[in-house]
């Protein structure tokens, strides 16, 4: 097996690897900040100058005597690498003085202190002291380089990976480099900002605090941040994401680097996609009763909790006309309304199942996870195989989004697409609809189950919605609404919830922990970021209950008995997925 | 552990000798009489507070301030640093950039939007006058801090100022400490 | 029935002074207290209210009054209200045989400084009454219901039956030298010159007589039935307010009630080298004889309050130890020398010098304790020692 020494630590060639990578895997990391793995390598920054030579067959080491850019230099084997010599530390410590010339010294307004390449770097390989006597070149900064971006010229160190990142991978071209020397800035034309779908990823490849993001900008500092792996349910690609919160509130969103599922950039409309979940427009209590007929009620006024004599003179009103009803006004209004929500709703659906279960529809969501969807739906086939499970309408808006676009915004040909947004604007189609075809032995489409509507109405419709825009249509709720009794489970209120006789508080991905299945049959699995937003609690909680399940969710326990129990997942047999998730069909 | 060595460690006290005057007790207590009686016309070592202050050294740890720059903007840029040194979690800053059109801020990035300490909270460690990189927040010399209600001991960023402009324009507080003309986090705006 | 206004009126009157005296020297000496305690303590003391903080006492007093009633509900709620008063009026009820100025030994017309004249049974009324208002303390104590209370009533009691004794030791010989019980006698009995004051005669009676007054009514360094840290406030541990002062100003009248007899019987009461004749002879020398009282007996009251902040609380072993291995026997040492002295009439000098080699010898025997004491830890040091080497 052919070997390269790096620091005299021998390790196997790979294939298309350079220095830097191959020491990467050696535990030696090498500075740099021109090189991205996914961009064309320029060794421009000299940041990553090491001393290489060959081993010759005899045994003899022939070192080259100059520095060579390890992101330039291929891992061939019987290199020899040598990074902590005095003449590579110099030469480090030197670029870094170089690089630092002019940078200001503005760290603490900066937004990248904490995760700055610089402050690390000069932490780890460079020099305590500026021997600068001139003042500092001060260039003027950009607030227009896009939407969501501005750049803190002065900050740069020029290592154009932004420039070549919507050269190669954007293909948009926006940015670009005007002037030479110390005077070098990052521009773009005037009328054409930088403005892309995926320019929002810039900022992260900004190895310094030049390229900032708008949104983030001056919020808070990086070190109060918490991370949790994620995984973005905007559209069908299932992009790994991280989501950084402090004190239970979103504060952004970065991509996730997972060659199965995206590589290593986002686009724009998942990177501010999150912010639904902390929309004033929450649904954060349960609630029973219709809110008005055609009317949009304000959602204080219906709440279970809200102690208002509306409220209690309208749930008076369900409870006496509805004999289902069993939770009593005094055990909903002032307490926990969730032990009386489950009560409620487990006796309507039992009540449904033996009165009418063929008339009794469960309609499910592509945004459901495949746990939700599963426990969802064997609770409701245990009550009564005869309920209907159906699927409901999946989102789809234009067509896919395929980069690096052409010179003149055309899509590339299939074999060069680097990143695609998908026009399916739900993360989990096929892992609802794989808990379908188990369950109900095919799938029950929108339009079958909406002409049945029509024709022969359900008596009881449970909807699960969970969708971060406005899902069906008005008509689609109309039809809906024929049914005797309508649940709904939702985040936002919508025409639907408005429309529903019992209303269950759903949760955004960022609060709850579930596995999502995307367009190309991976598998991922997302943790909660932050605490339920208060009143609300994750879904899963809710069916576990409903289905008077014992114990508290466990995601492990649960895709392992979904693996035992529907063939389909076989995959999920330990339960855990890994951080890059796990193919479960193609 | 030796004989030399344990011998060491192990003292013995002696105990006192008692002679007759120790026993009959009268004596001593006549001594102790003696020495409470002393004490009657020794010098005070109170001091009658609201009417003599007592002198407050110059590194007393009081209420806090937040400076004001040579052009009376306020000095602090908002980097948090005191919020994160901060061990009672007092205080609270949110931060925004300024405005570019507004030619009095032309030459600063970010300043602090509200800027709140709550001093009911604070243990006044002075750990946010130390970590502050541009000498923005300080504690001053003042010490008798009270109030009515919890509201009023909780110092926004105008109340924080007032303290700087009472304590400098008496001569009570001079700033304490200047590093260069604005600190190092501005320095380039200055040169 | 007619009413002898002649036999009224010196009666009434020398109540109304000991009934308005009482409250008005309980308050003040309170402020004394304190003002000497700042003193020693190389403080102030109040200061703030009124010229010298005179009136402090003043607004001490109204804010008792106006204070809230707080009556727990765990007490015995009748009890818990009377054992107040009846530690006062013991208290009260003492001074009643006490001449507080210079009052004739045989009783006559007109005003006396006095409220029972010639009561010939006066020192046993007293001792009789004051050890009554141990009632007031174990009746608080009990009531209150409250184990620190009862605690500190249960002190109360063995220390005030414990001390009962060495009082009595000492004024025995007192009595037996003057030969009579009513303290007008008594005092007059100390009448001819400075060298006829009692305390010459019996100086150890006279120190049992203090130590023992002094637990007697409660004072530091025998306050252990309210030491705090060991029983929050003692036996008025759940008293507050206007009952709580009632307390206090049982134990001042007490203290006030020692320092009288003391310098009643021991250090000539109102007589003074040079004051010769008969007490109500003039009012000048009436008044010069309640001055030369006042002025000794508040010595007496200022070396207690000195006495609290020199000497240290008594563990209660050493308290009772003190009493019955203590006091008892130097009182019964006393006495059996005063009697022998008596008996063969020897001359009273020998009183005296009896009573000082009984307190040295004593303190000998003391000494030759304490030395058998340090011998035996030595052994046991010793023995140590070869343990350790």
């Amino acid at each position: 097996m052919p070997s390269l020494f790096i620091n005299s630590v021998e390790i196997e060639v790979q294939p298309k690897e350079n220095i830097v990578q191959a020491a990467r895997r050696a535990g030696v990391e090498i500075p740099h900040y021109c090189w991205h793995p996914d961009l064309s390598v320029v060794a421009s920054c000299r940041m990553c100058l090491v001393e290489a030579g060959t081993k010759k067959d005899d045994g003899t080491v022939a070192m080259q005597p100059r520095l060579v850019p390890a992101c330039q230099t291929p891992a061939t084997p019987n290199t020899v690498v040598v990074t902590d010599s005095p003449k590579v530390k110099s030469s480090q410590a030197q670029t870094l003085e170089y690089l630092l010339l002019n940078h200001p010294l503005d760290c603490s307004i900066c937004d990248q202190a904490g995760e700055c390449y610089l402050q690390d770097y000069t932490y780890q390989f460079g020099k305590a002291e500026s021997r600068l006597d001139e003042p500092k070149v001060q260039r003027q900064d950009k607030y227009y380089i896009g939407e969501q971006i501005a750049l803190f010229t002065d900050r740069c160190v020029m290592c154009t990976r932004c420039v070549r990142f919507t050269r190669e991978y954007s293909g948009t071209a926006e940015l670009f480099v005007t002037s030479r020397g110390s005077v070098e800035e990052i521009e773009v034309l005037p009328g054409q900002p930088c403005d892309n779908k995926l320019a929002g990823n810039v900022v992260d490849l900004c190895p310094v605090g030049a390229l900032c993001s708008k949104d983030f900008l001056y919020k808070k500092r990086v070190w109060w941040l918490k991370s949790a792996d994620s995984v973005c349910q905007l559209c069908s690609t299932g992009c790994s994401i991280t989501v950084d919160q402090s004190e239970s509130k979103v504060e952004r969103v970065r991509p996730r680097e997972n060659p199965q599922a995206q590589g290593s950039f986002m686009c724009d409309d998942g990177r501010f996609g999150w912010k639904f979940a902390h929309s004033e427009n929450r649904i954060r209590a349960p609630r029973i009763g219709r809110a008005s007929h055609g009317q949009v009620a304000s959602p204080q006024l219906t709440t279970i909790g809200a102690p208002t004599n509306a409220v209690e003179q309208y749930s008076m009103s369900v409870n006496q006309s509805t004999p289902l009803a069993t939770a009593t006004v005094s055990d909903l209004t002032f307490a926990d309304p969730w032990p009386g929500l489950i009560n409620h709703l487990q006796s309507v659906l039992k009540q449904s199942a033996q009165d009418h279960p063929t008339k009794t529809l469960a309609v499910f969501s592509p945004f459901m996870t495949c746990e939700e969807a599963y426990l969802l739906a064997d609770y409701l086939k245990k009550t009564n195989p005869k309920i209907t499970l159906a699927m409901g309408p999946v989102p789809v808006v234009g067509e896919d989004d395929t980069y690096p676009k052409g010179p003149k915004g055309q899509s590339p040909a299939a074999e060069k697409t680097r990143f695609t947004i998908r026009a399916e604007k739900a993360p989990n189609r096929l892992g609802v609809e794989a808990v379908l075809q188990h369950f109900q032995k095919s799938i029950v489409n929108d339009e079958q189950w909406l002409s049945s509507m029509e024709l022969n109405p359900f008596e009881t419709v449970l909807v699960v919605g969970n969708s971060p825009a406005e899902w069906l249509n008005d008509e689609t709720v109309s039809k809906l609404r024929r049914a005797g009794k309508l649940i709904v489970v939702d985040i936002l209120e919508n025409n639907l919830t408005h429309a529903a006789d019992v209303v269950i508080p759903g949760v955004s991905f960022v609060e709850k922990e579930g596995t999502v299945v995307n367009h190309a049959g991976l598998a991922q699995t997302f943790h909660p970021a932050i605490r339920c937003s208060d009143g609300t609690r994750p879904d899963v909680r809710t069916y576990m209950e409903l289905s008077g399940r014992s114990g508290l969710y466990h995601g492990p326990t649960i895709r392992a008995e979904m693996a035992s129990v529907i063939p389909a997942f076989a995959a999920f047999e330990t339960g855990e997925l890994g951080e890059l998730g796990k193919r479960v069909f193609s | 552990m030796t004989t030399e060595n344990k011998k060491k460690t192990v003292r013995f006290a002696e105990p006192p000798k008692i002679g007759l005057s120790e026993a009959l007790y009268l004596p001593a207590i006549a001594a102790g009489i003696a020495t409470t009686v002393r004490h009657m016309f020794h010098k005070n070592q109170t001091r009658q507070y609201p009417e003599v202050e007592p002198d407050i050294p110059k590194n007393y740890r009081g209420v806090h301030r937040l400076n004001r720059d040579d052009q009376g903007r306020v000095k602090c840029v908002a980097c948090f640093m005191c919020q994160t040194a901060c061990p009672a979690n007092c205080i609270e800053i949110e931060a925004t950039g300024t405005d570019k059109n507004d030619p009095t801020w032309a030459d600063r990035d970010k300043f602090p939007k509200t800027f709140v300490i709550d001093e009911l909270r604070c243990i006044y460690c002075g750990m946010c006058e130390e970590a502050c990189p541009v000498d923005a927040i300080e504690l001053t010399s003042i010490y008798d801090l009270t109030g009515m209600t919890r509201q009023e001991m909780i110092f926004d960023k105008e109340k924080l100022l007032s303290v700087f402009d009472e304590t400098v324009q008496s001569g009570k507080d001079p700033v304490r400490t200047v590093r260069g003309q604005l600190g190092p986090a501005s320095e380039r705006l200055s040169s | 029935m007619t009413i002898d206004w002649n036999f009224l009126w010196p009666l009434g009157a020398a109540m109304v002074i000991v009934l308005g005296f009482v409250p008005v020297a309980g308050l003040y000496m309170t402020f004394i207290e304190r003002k000497l305690a700042a003193y020693v303590q190389d403080r102030v003391g109040p200061n703030r209210v009124g010229p010298l903080g005179l009136f402090q006492s003043i607004a001490d007093g109204i804010k008792i009054f106006l204070k809230e009633q707080v009556i727990p509900s765990h007490v015995h709620k009748s009890v818990y209200l009377f054992a107040p008063t009846i530690g006062l009026m013991c208290a009260m009820l003492s001074i009643a045989v006490v001449p507080y100025g210079p009052a004739n030994a045989e009783p006559g017309p007109g005003f006396r400084a006095i409220i029972a004249p010639g009561v010939d049974i006066g020192i046993l009324f007293l001792l009789a009454i004051s050890s009554l208002s141990a009632y007031g303390i174990i009746l608080g104590g009990w009531a209150s219901n409250n184990k620190y209370s009862l605690f500190g009533a249960t002190r109360a009691c063995a220390q005030f039956i414990s001390y009962e004794i060495p009082i009595g030791l000492s004024l025995l010989g007192i009595i037996a030298m003057t030969g009579s019980l009513n303290i007008e006698k008594l005092v007059a009995a100390q009448g001819d010159g400075i060298v006829n004051w009692n305390f010459w005669w019996q100086p150890l009676a006279a120190l049992i007589f203090f130590v023992a007054a002094l637990a007697e009514s409660n004072r530091l360094p025998f306050d252990l039935s309210e030491c705090e840290q060991e029983l929050v406030g003692g036996f008025h541990t759940e008293y507050s307010g206007i009952k709580f002062v009632l307390f206090a100003l049982a134990e001042y009248t007490h203290l006030v009630t020692v320092s009288f007899l003391t310098v009643l019987l021991f250090f000539g009461g109102w007589h003074f080298p040079g004051l010769t004749g008969p007490v109500d002879a003039t009012v000048a020398g009436f008044l010069i004889r309640w001055v030369v009282l006042a002025v000794k007996v508040s010595l007496v009251v200022a070396f207690i309050m000195q006495l609290r902040w020199t000497l240290p609380r008594f563990r209660y072993d050493q308290l009772m130890g003190l009493a019955w291995k203590g006091l008892i026997p130097l009182g019964i040492l006393n006495l059996l020398g005063l009697v022998i002295v008596l008996t063969f009439d020897a001359s009273r000098w020998w009183m005296t010098i009896l009573s000082v080699a009984i307190l040295v010898l004593s303190g000998m025997a003391n000494v030759t304790m304490a030395q058998k004491r340090i011998q035996r830890k030595a052994a046991s040091r010793m023995a140590m020692e070869t343990q350790y080497s």
